[in-house]
């Protein structure tokens, strides 16, 4: 073992203390907790898009947390709240927007439920069978922002970009109209019906219809709007009319529109024009009247089959119409008269001047008092009268026709009266009458009985006729028929005669045949019996045939003679035969030598 | 209750976490080592309660997020549904399933709630040098050590649903980002009790406590 060193003078290792911090690292974990939740809570915030308040008044399957909103299927936000109105008549959503889509959010942009839908225009909202209902969104263009909206009760039919023009129009009566019904151009559809309210006054509809772009421009002032619903039946004294736009409109309903052609020359026009809708094509293409006469017509006779819209002609022409049918009592007499309004168009009339006489149509179509100063003329020194024809004798529609009748009493026309009586004269329809009833009548003076007698005479004597020729068939039957048997029984015996005759010929014949026969016989026995010898060389040819000069061969040959004869005789008769067939039928003749 | 006043540290002390060898340590400020077991001494757990604090206050930000945020979002035939842990609760108690709605309840809200609260306890009772109710402030740290383990149910139940319902074009479950926050509580309130000395409670007055953990 080594001497132990001395380890006096060894240092002391010093222990050092661990520097310790005071603020330890662990901090950094709730630091860190913190940034992220801050972080969390901050992105939160900023993708917070507002909140919008919507009213409808009925949210069905609208659920708060559940339900989405929906801009051409893509979410934009979800259903917070859905809650009743203070006044508890709606009910108000509250829907928080994504910020993404909160630009969206301005006065008037749409909201609406979708659901399924089935409608005759189509099936829509299927797919919310499976997710639910949600609420679609339709954007709007003005740039305000908006936090509170009233919903739409439908879906709108118009996307908010679709091209187009919408107009306004407005109805007597919306008829079978409904939002969606289509709206046609020349039978092709341009368009659709988006909305439809009652007018605040309560007494028309105004509907609103959006035409898409290609057929907006067909959008005049001329254009006239009518309602193309289902079939239009009229019965007039025109005659029967039937008009349908298409088999959907059939059903469905639409509107209908085209260019009047009594405005010419304007463009298309604004956007929310209003128009209004017409209850048939035959109304709203109507000219526009601008100078109308109206005038009160008396008639004495009877007004049945006269109604209101009946043409009213002047030689033949539209001139007007009916616009009123009543009585009137007659001042003087006390009398009750038929009472008939007529509205007329004399533009109608001037348009249908020649060209040639432009000048004067304008001058009449401009100055009343020239008008009236024509039409005076025409009623005191030409005649000019009303009277009722009928329209269609089977229905018995009648109209006012306006004629010539220069031997009509006078009258005189009075324009400071309003309206102005119009003379008229009685209807031929009641003279029609009169004739028929003539004829009835003359009808009725024919000598019937007389008639009766001569026809009976008649027939007397066409029997005694008939009984003649029966007395000439009579004397043919005695006088003919005798001589025509005689000739028939002669005849018979002849074919009689000829039948025994022949049948005696063919018996001989045949016999004859028989024995020719008979004689064939002979040559063919013979040639059986050749054949037989035949036969017989053939079994001994095996022995016979080796030698040239052997037994056989004279055998055959002879056999072969025996043959040549049987065929000799053979051809004798065919050539006999050759020239003589009938011997076949009649027999051999009397062999004579050649 | 009168309690032992006499501690390894007072006397000068210390004992081997690991092997529970008492030993002299080098020096008060740096023990040294357990000549048995070789484990680092340590009078008293190393900035004990300042890491427990900042777990603690860490857990408490993460319980906020975890409580706001979905933990579930399930999508059925379209419809989408985002639940919160209280949601989940509120849930059930309106459908009837009462109990089902306590235990989620006291699983998933009060007992991570109910840990800090007691965690906070123990550390402003050390740091103020409280001498009463030792004893039981010890059973609670005890109690607050032995639940931490059971807390992990609710991500536990989340994360097997979610595997579970997958029926993709009809139904499914997604997680939701609450979740990850209430796994974050859980985790650091078990570590904070885990670094939270007991051995501190027992520090007999202020003046000692503060002299060694300032």
């Amino acid at each position: 073992m080594p001497d132990e060193p001395n380890l006096g003078n060894v240092p002391q290792a010093t222990v050092v203390p661990r520097s310790r911090a005071r603020i330890s690292v662990v901090w950094i974990i709730p630091i860190l907790a913190a940034v992220v939740a801050i972080g969390i809570a901050v992105q939160r915030i900023l993708s917070e898009g507002p909140t919008v308040r919507i009213v409808f008044k009925a949210a069905q399957g609208v659920e708060a947390n559940k339900t989405f909103l929906k801009y051409k299927d893509v979410n934009i936000g979800q259903v917070t709240a859905v809650q009743l109105t203070p006044d508890y008549t709606h009910v108000e959503v509250t829907a928080k927007i994504q910020k993404s889509a909160a630009g969206l959010m301005v006065e008037d942009a749409r909201f609406f439920v979708v659901e399924p839908r089935v409608t005759l225009s189509g099936v829509s909202g299927l797919g919310t069978l499976l997710s639910g209902n949600y609420i679609g969104f339709e954007v709007g263009k003005s740039k305000k922002k908006e936090t509170k909206f009233v919903g739409l009760e439908t879906p709108p039919v118009i996307t908010g970009d679709q091209p187009g023009k919408e107009f306004k129009l407005t109805a007597n009566s919306i008829g079978s109209l409904g939002i969606g019904s289509p709206v046609y151009y020349r039978r092709l559809q341009a368009g659709q019906v988006t909305a439809y309210t009652l007018a605040s006054d309560g007494k028309s509809i105004d509907l609103r219809v959006f035409i898409n772009e290609p057929y907006d421009k067909y959008v005049t002032e001329a254009t006239r709007f009518w309602n193309a619903s289902g079939i239009d039946v009229s019965l007039s004294a025109s005659g029967l009319q039937v008009q349908t736009e298409s088999l959907v409109s059939l059903i469905a309903g639409g509107v209908a529109f085209d260019t009047s052609a009594f405005v010419t020359g304007t463009g298309p026009v604004a956007a929310e024009t209003t128009f209004t809708l017409f209850n048939d094509r035959t109304t709203a293409m109507k000219q526009p009247e601008k100078a109308a006469g109206r005038f009160v017509l008396y008639f004495k006779e009877s007004l049945r089959g006269l109604s209101p819209g009946a043409p009213v002609t002047l030689l033949g022409l539209p001139a007007g119409e009916v616009t009123d049918v009543g009585l009137d009592i007659e001042p003087k007499t006390k009398a009750l008269r038929g009472r008939v309004d007529v509205v007329t168009y004399p533009e109608r009339l001037i348009e249908r001047l020649s060209a040639g006489q432009a000048v004067e149509g304008a001058a009449l179509a401009k100055s009343v008092a020239e008008r009236h100063a024509l039409f005076q003329r025409l009623v005191e020194h030409r005649g000019l009268r009303a009277q009722l024809k009928s329209g269609n004798l089977i229905t018995g529609q009648l109209y006012v026709a306006m004629d010539f009748y220069p031997d009509a009493p006078k009258a005189q026309i009075n324009w400071s009266q309003d309206p102005t009586v119009l003379p008229t004269v009685p209807s031929t329809i009641p003279d029609l009458e009169a004739k028929v009833s003539s004829i009835l009548a003359k009808l009725d003076q024919l000598p019937y009985d007389q008639i009766g007698t001569d026809v009976s005479k008649v027939l007397a004597t066409l029997d005694g006729t008939l009984k003649d020729v029966n007395t000439t068939l009579g004397a043919i039957n005695s006088d003919v028929t005798p001589g025509l048997r005689k000739t028939l029984d002669d005849l018979q015996s002849v074919i009689a005669t000829a039948d025994d005759v022949l049948k005696k010929g063919v018996n001989e014949t045949l016999s004859q045949v028989n024995a020719t026969l008979e004689d064939l016989r002979k040559p063919l026995a013979a040639a059986d019996v050749a054949l037989r010898n035949a036969d017989v060389v053939l079994k001994n040819a095996d022995a016979t045939i080796l030698g040239r000069d052997a037994p056989v061969q004279q055998d055959l040959r002879d056999a072969l003679q025996e043959i040549t004869l049987a065929a000799r005789s053979l051809r004798t008769l065919m050539d006999y035969l050759e020239r003589h067939p009938e011997s076949l039928i009649r027999g051999k003749t009397k062999q004579e030598n050649p | 209750m009168r309690t032992a006043t006499l501690t390894a540290a007072d006397a000068g002390l210390v004992a081997c976490e690991k092997c529970d060898l008492v030993s002299r340590p080098v020096e008060p400020a740096e023990p040294g080592y357990c000549p048995r077991c070789a484990a680092a001494l340590e009078s008293r757990r190393y900035h004990s309660i300042q890491y427990t604090w900042a777990l603690v206050i860490a857990a408490a930000i993460c319980y906020i997020p975890a409580n706001v945020l979905p933990v579930l979002t399930t999508t059925a035939l379209g419809s989408v549904d985002s639940d919160t842990i209280m949601g989940g609760v509120l849930l059930l108690y309106n459908t009837g399933s009462w109990p089902l709605a306590l235990v989620v309840l006291v699983a998933s809200v009060m007992v991570p709630l109910g840990k800090l609260g007691a965690l906070s306890y123990l550390l402003i009772s050390v740091q103020r040098g409280h001498v009463t109710s030792r004893r039981e402030r010890t059973r609670l740290y005890r109690l607050v050590e032995w639940i931490g383990r059971w807390s992990m149910l609710d991500v536990f139940v989340d994360t097997f649903t979610v595997a579970l319902v997958q029926l993709q074009p009809l139904m499914s479950v997604e997680p939701g980002p609450g979740v990850l926050f209430f796994a974050g509580v859980v985790v650091l309130t078990m570590i904070a009790a885990e670094s939270f000395d007991p051995r501190l409670i027992w520090d007999a007055s202020v003046r000692s406590a503060e002299a060694r953990h300032a």
